[in-house]
C-alpha cells in the first residue's frame, strides 16, 4: 500500500504489524507475512537506526515497538491507519485477533 | 591542540563537530553527554550522541570520522585514544514532538561545541521518564536543573503540550 513511499514492502509490513500489535519481534513478523527473517530483521534495524522504533530484550528475544519520542509518530500512525483500512479483511482479522491473555506453561491447547 | 586522549566530553564533541562542519555535516550534542556537561560530571555518560540534524549521509560521516582516526563499530565510532563512543542518532533534532529551536554554542580549545540548551536537556530526560517511567532519567533531569538555569515554566508548558502535565506536577518539586 505504501511501499512506494517506504521503499520496501517489508518496511511497510513491519510498521503495520507493530501498529496493530503494539510490539513485535523479527521471527513472528516474518512468519505472519511469510517473509524471510533476514529481510524483516533488516527493516527492523533500519527503522531502529532511524529512530522510528526502539527495542528491548525480553528473555532471548529482541522486541520492537514504536519510539514514543519519534517527532513524526502521530502523523506516521495516521498515515498507516489510513493505509491499513484498505488492507484485505482476512489480513486485518489475523493481525487483530491474536491471543493476548496468559497461557499456562503445561496447557496442551 | 590537545590529544584526543586528554579531551573531555565537551572538548571531544567540539573537536568532532568542528571537523564535521567543515565537511558540511551539522551535528548537535544531545542525550546523556549533555547531562554530563550540564551536571558538571554528576552523571557520566560514555557515549556522545551527536544528532545528525539534516540527515547527512552515513558514508559522508564515516569518511569524515575516518580522517580523525575513528573506526566504525556497528552504530558507534570508536578511537584507540578515547573510551568515549560516538553515535550519530538520526535527526530531526526534536524534544518530543517539537523541533529544538535554541542551540547553545560554546567556544572550547578544540573547536565550537554545539549543544542543546539546559532547558531542552531537562525536557529530553523527562521525555524518557514520561514514556518509560525511567527513574534514572528523572534523576539526570534533576542534576541538570540543580546545576543550571532551567526555565521550569517552559518545561511545564512543554509537558502540557506533550499531554504529560499530570506527571510533571507529580515531579516538579524534584527539579528545584
Amino acid at each position: 500500500m505504501l511501499s512506494t513511499l517506504f521503499g520496501s514492502e517489508n518496511n511497510e509490513r513491519v510498521l503495520i504489524f507493530i501498529l496493530n500489535r503494539d510490539e513485535g519481534y523479527a521471527s513472528e513478523i516474518a512468519h505472519f507475512f511469510d517473509a524471510t527473517l533476514y529481510a524483516i530483521q533488516q527493516q527492523l534495524d533500519k527503522l531502529e537506526n532511524g529512530g522510528v522504533l526502539v527495542s528491548k530484550t525480553v528473555g532471548r528475544t529482541r522486541v520492537y515497538e514504536y519510539n514514543p519520542r519519534y517527532p513524526f509518530l502521530t502523523e506516521l500512525k495516521a498515515l498507516l491507519e489510513k493505509a491499513y483500512s484498505f488492507y484485505p479483511e482476512d489480513v486485518r482479522e489475523n493481525l487483530e485477533m491474536n491471543r493476548r491473555r496468559p497461557r499456562k506453561k503445561d496447557k496442551p491447547l | 591542540m590537545k590529544s584526543i586522549a586528554n579531551m573531555n566530553e565537551a572538548e571531544l564533541s567540539a573537536y568532532i563537530q568542528s571537523h564535521l562542519k567543515n565537511a558540511g555535516i551539522d551535528v548537535v550534542l544531545s542525550g546523556g553527554s549533555a547531562v554530563t556537561i550540564y551536571s558538571e560530571n554528576k552523571y557520566v555518560s560514555k557515549d556522545l550522541d551527536l544528532v545528525n540534524v539534516y540527515a547527512a549521509n552515513r558514508k559522508k560521516i564515516k569518511t569524515a570520522m575516518t580522517k580523525l582516526g575513528f573506526q566504525e563499530e556497528g552504530r558507534y565510532f570508536t578511537h584507540a585514544k578515547t573510551k568515549l563512543f560516538i553515535e550519530f542518532p538520526a535527526g530531526p533534532l526534536a524534544i518530543g514532538e517539537e523541533p529544538v529551536k535554541e542551540i547553545v554554542e560554546k567556544e572550547m580549545p578544540t573547536g565550537t561545541l554545539r549543544i542543546i540548551s539546559p532547558t531542552d536537556c531537562v525536557k529530553d530526560r523527562l521525555a524518557a521518564y514520561y514514556h518509560w517511567s525511567d527513574r534514572q532519567c528523572l534523576v539526570q533531569a534533576q542534576y541538570v536543573s540543580q546545576a543550571q538555569a532551567v526555565d521550569l515554566k517552559e518545561v511545564r508548558a512543554w509537558s502540557e503540550r506533550e499531554g504529560m502535565l499530570a506527571k510533571f506536577e507529580e515531579i516538579k518539586k524534584e527539579l528545584k
